[in-house]
């Protein structure tokens, strides 16, 4: 794409233009450019100049730059509110995931350790210890990798959008901090044959030394992975800014 | 004292206007809907021919507009045509301008003051 639309897309990005608005106003830019470039040389003028007077027929930056920042619904949640994108939607997505692994974990109970109290406790034996293994291993794979991903998915928002560090910082932190203190609680009901219970709590951390230095290690540990694309994101963008 | 309806800003609504209008006749993609208001207007009105998009897409958005990508010579293209709401957009666009260009004439001739412009 030509270098002034490279730059129209930065603008619009930045004052918080939805990308998907974005990449189609430059592609009928560009398409029009074409058009605009072709009808110019038919009337005889050099490639250089068609060029130049093609992008004089187009518009100057400012003009193409303010068409879309004016309008209000060409903007990005991002842009509208951020605190949602990123102190809210970031928590709800985490909390969705682990509903996900807590109901993962109730159908492992279920079908692999019927009798046991906690899914956490009893050990399958037989044929199907195996299966089980590989079962409830991916289940905690899933659930300890669930706050990376979100924080993946809430560092490729704010890449999309150019935004600045402020606002996936505040996300990646909550999502650290409920990532590090979530705790899962299972337990059976004292009817007999009676259906499991698992429940969850987040944002505790039992008050003693211990726990709170484990918490706040597994709380950086969650940050710095799920930091980490956004952090090599803004490097490259400070050394390679064009790409 | 009564409020009125006011028209703060004379080139309000002109470029959906004449871009609902032209639509209305036939599918169009930006690059002829530019041409054509150079041509229908005599170049009158010529704007950056950029800014016409944002202008189509929010008419899409506003359901004023359908568009479809086409595919022509070997190029694809984004066509725009009108939508039932459109055309009743158009409506009202073309009355409200009908009635201001009226009026605007009438005080340009030396005429009696006219209706009040809704």
């Amino acid at each position: 794409m030509a270098q002034p639309f490279n730059e129209l897309r930065e603008r619009l990005l930045r004052a918080g233009v939805a990308p998907r608005h974005v990449r189609r106003y430059l592609n009928e830019l560009a398409d029009h450019l074409a058009d605009l470039r072709a009808e110019e040389e038919r009337a005889g003028r050099s490639r250089a100049d068609a060029e130049s007077a093609a992008l004089i027929r187009l518009g100057g930056m400012d003009d193409l730059a303010k068409a879309m920042t004016e309008q209000r619904h060409f903007q990005s949640w991002c842009g509208r509110a951020p605190w949602a994108m990123f102190g809210l939607a970031p928590l709800l997505f985490l909390a969705g995931a682990y509903f996900v692994a807590c109901l993962y974990l109730w159908c492992g109970w279920k079908i692999f350790l019927p009798g046991a109290d906690t899914p956490f406790s009893g050990v399958p034996t037989g044929p199907i210890y195996g299966l089980a293994n590989i079962y409830f291993q991916a289940g905690k794979f899933y659930y300890y990798s669930a706050p990376i991903l979100v924080g993946w998915t809430l560092a490729l928002v704010a890449a999309r959008q150019r935004l600045k560090a402020v606002w996936p910082t505040i996300g990646l932190v909550l999502i650290a901090w409920m990532g590090a203190t979530a705790q899962i609680h299972a337990s059976r009901t004292t009817v007999p044959g009676g259906l499991g219970h698992i429940s969850m709590n987040f944002f505790t951390l039992a008050p003693s030394g211990q726990n709170v230095s484990d918490g706040l290690l597994h709380a950086l540990v969650i940050f710095t992975l799920a930091a980490l694309p956004y952090l090599i994101w803004r490097l490259q963008q400070a050394f390679y800014p064009s790409a | 004292m009564a409020a009125r309806a006011t028209n703060p800003n004379f080139m309000n609504g002109v470029p959906e206007l004449l871009i609902l209008r032209l639509v209305q006749q036939q599918e169009m993609y930006g690059y002829e809907i530019v041409q054509a208001i150079r041509n229908r207007t005599d170049a009158v009105i010529a704007v950056g021919e950029g800014v016409v998009y944002p202008v189509l897409h929010g008419l899409e958005g506003d359901g004023a507009l359908k568009s479809r990508r086409k595919t022509v010579n070997s190029r694809s293209r984004i066509y725009y045509s009108i939508t039932p709401r459109g055309s009743r957009r158009l409506a009202e666009l073309s009355e409200s301008w009908t009635n201001l260009a009226d009026a605007i004439q009438r005080m340009l001739t030396g005429g009696q003051h006219g209706a009040t412009i809704q």
